[in-house]
């Protein structure tokens, strides 16, 4: 048994733990990783809402401030320009209007420069101020003017600029994010892709392998380190059941065996023999082999059981066989054919080589003494009938055999008679070499 | 035979498409009532062809697109805009009025949409205060109502277009206006003749937000009409109007 018990692995792992614990990691990364990203959209969307709500009307706002203050600009060298009493009233009066208006007012810088702006022209309407002084210092005027309504207008692009810059750094931000997360989905799939690979698929190939050898040979199942205790289960399943169908084999094989076997003497009982012949018949007919049987009874065994009672006779039979086992060639089969008859298939041997084998068992045993438990001895001899198969089927052969052996016990027993296509040849006791 | 389970279905069908179309015959707002004074260059007065045209009627019709909703304009004398939106004989005034405390009792304001001033109209040594001096202004503005707390000698009028002739006749030595009403009145000939010019009126109460106003009834019109403002005050609408009627930013 070469099967690893899958309690002797410690690094086996539960399958539904195994995943459990995978898919716990994964959801709570993920989950994490949405969490940050809602985090994220909700910033963004308060930066949105901030720069619509906010930033971009107080920016459009400041535009307008920034443009007031040009036409402050514009109105001023109207005053200045004005031909008319009334036309330099009347632009008299819109500086008066940007100078006192409370948007204005609520810039500083733009307060300033409006009042400075306010009391320069009222002085200048009043004739306070002479002409060369006038124009010199409007000039410095007017560009002061016109660089304050560019540094509010600019301001008011920053308002919104700053909103924009946050909601670039959150859009970066939430973007790498989106890329963990994707890089962790990633890994996730490729690491469960392996271990459902290295974990399920690899030992489930090699239990399907290990299954379609199970009942030729012992299993050889070899689960790579770390496999699922469900897999290794499985191997203990396979194991087991491979030993049921080993013992279910044996258990057949001694069957087979018993049903083959005479219980007494451990050569084929008839049946057997008869399968064995008919096949070794058939093969030598079918190529044009010689093939040979023979008959074979011993003499007046009736005798011994009779004299020394049937346990001596049980042991004359089975010392009978061995002897049998000990002097036919590993490919003739013998059986025990009756009480004290036995049968012989001889393949690829001629009747006459038969004839020669059968009488160096006879000789043998006509030279054995068999010793007995109470200190008897005791001999025997042995009468054989050879026929030819080749040409006959095995029932035919063994008759004619039987008739053989029935001249042979008539020419007096302990002997050998061929029984060829014709005719009968009585073999003297001398014809062994 | 086969004919009535025919009618039966086409009855059905009629029904369903009926009750189909009452809820979006229903939803269908009626058109909503403007009142506008028409008589008040440059916010609100007609042109030659007798056209209502001005900042404030443009800007009500800028918001009434925005709002998706059909807007019937009413002329109306100042003096009567507030009981009337207050008695729900219209939904919202498209007028420049000063958020006071005594209108806030009677109607609703929308958001601010500038902010004003107020200004005198009289000869440069008339001043504001100036005893035995009879002052005019448009009745039921927030200048009629100033000129009545401080107890002057007071001559009001029913429209801006009637100061003029009043100042250059004399009836009235000085005239209290809205800035933008100003604008147009310093160009009058008759009055820039008798040396007749602006100067701020440096009061609070005269100063400050500007909004509409709303009927109380409509205050579900409020929320829209704000909206509104913020919309075309962002996307440029408000200073095309601006640049068309006055020399700077309102605000």
């Amino acid at each position: 048994m070469h099967l690893r018990k899958g309690t002797d692995a410690p690094r086996s792992l539960n399958a539904a733990t195994l995943f459990g614990v995978l898919a716990g990691i994964f959801t709570l990364l993920l989950i994490t990783a949405i969490a940050l990203l809602v985090a994220d959209q909700r910033k963004l969307l308060d930066s949105v809402t901030q720069l619509r709500t906010q930033a971009l009307p107080t920016s459009i706002e400041q535009q307008r401030l920034a443009r007031n203050i040009e036409t402050l600009r514009l109105e001023g060298e109207r005053v200045l320009s004005a031909s008319t009493p009334q036309a330099r009233q009347q632009a008299m009066f819109v500086v008066n209007l940007m100078a006192s208006h409370p948007s204005i007012l609520g810039n500083p810088r733009a307060r300033d420069i409006a009042t400075e702006t306010e009391l320069f022209l009222t002085r200048v309407t009043r004739g306070e101020q002479g002409d060369s002084a006038v124009h010199a210092e409007w000039a410095q005027l007017s560009r002061r003017l016109s660089l304050a309504a560019d540094d509010i207008s600019v301001e008011a692009v920053s308002l919104a600029r700053g909103e924009v810059a946050t909601m670039g750094a959150v859009i970066e931000g939430a973007q790498q994010k989106l890329y963990a997360t994707l890089a962790i989905t990633l890994v996730f799939v490729i690491v469960l892709l392996l271990l459902m690979h290295r974990r399920l698929i690899l030992p489930l190939q090699r239990i399907d392998a290990t299954l379609k050898t199970l009942g030729k040979t012992a299993p050889v199942l070899d689960l790579p380190p770390g496999s699922l205790h469900e897999i290794k289960a499985i191997e203990g399943a396979i194991g087991q059941l491979h030993d049921i169908l080993q013992k279910h084999e044996e258990t057949r094989d001694e069957l087979e065996r018993l049903a083959a076997t005479d219980m007494l003497t451990g050569l084929n009982n008839r049946r057997e023999f008869m399968h064995i012949a008919a096949g070794e018949v058939a093969r030598s007919q079918r190529y044009g082999r010689p093939v040979t049987v023979g008959l074979a009874d011993l003499d007046h065994f009736k005798r011994i059981n009779d004299q020394h009672g049937h346990a001596a006779g049980d042991l004359a039979l089975r010392a009978f066989a061995d002897l049998v086992r000990s002097t036919l060639r590993h490919a003739d089969t013998a059986g025990r054919y009756g009480g004290e008859e036995f049968a012989f298939v001889f393949p690829e041997t001629t009747p006459e080589e038969a004839a020669v084998l059968s009488n160096r068992l006879r000789s043998r045993l006509d030279a054995m003494v068999i010793a007995l438990p109470d200190g008897a001895t005791l001999r025997m001899t042995l009468s054989i009938g050879i026929a030819d198969a080749s040409v006959r089927s095995l029932e035919e052969a063994l008759s004619v055999a039987d008739q053989a052996l029935y001249e042979a016990k008539a020419s007096g027993r302990n002997t050998v008679v061929l029984r060829p296509m014709a005719g009968l040849s009585i073999l003297p006791p001398d014809f062994d070499h | 035979m086969s004919i009535r389970p025919i009618h039966r279905i086409l009855r059905a069908l009629a029904c369903l498409m009926l009750g189909g179309l009452l809820p979006v015959m229903a939803s269908a707002e009626p058109p909503l009532r403007v009142i506008v004074i028409g008589s008040s260059p440059p916010m609100s007065y007609e042109d030659g062809d007798g056209k209502l045209v001005g900042f404030n009627i443009e800007l009500a019709e800028a918001l009434c697109q925005t709002m998706k909703a059909r807007c019937e304009m009413h002329k109306v004398a100042i003096g009567k805009v507030i009981d009337m939106l207050a008695a729900g004989e219209a939904d919202f005034a498209a007028v420049s009025f000063l958020i006071t405390p005594e209108r806030q009792e009677k109607v609703l304001f929308s958001k601010p949409y500038y902010r004003s001033l107020s200004i005198w109209l009289a000869r440069p040594e008339i001043r504001p205060g100036a005893t035995g001096i009879t002052v005019a202004a448009v009745r039921g503005s927030a200048q009629a109502r100033y000129v009545e707390i401080e107890g002057w000698k007071n001559f009001f009028v029913e429209h801006h277009r009637d100061l003029p002739p009043l100042l250059a006749a004399g009836t009235a030595d000085a005239a209290i206006v809205p800035m933008p009403t100003a604008l147009r009145l310093i160009q009058e000939k008759e009055l820039q003749a008798r040396e007749i010019g602006p100067s701020i009126l440096p009061v609070p109460s005269l100063g400050g937000d500007v909004a509409f106003s709303i009927n109380p009834q409509r205050a579900d019109l409020r929320p829209r009409i704000d909206a509104a403002i913020d919309a075309v005050k962002n996307d440029g609408r408000f200073d095309r109007i601006n640049t068309k009627y006055l020399p700077f930013r309102l605000q």
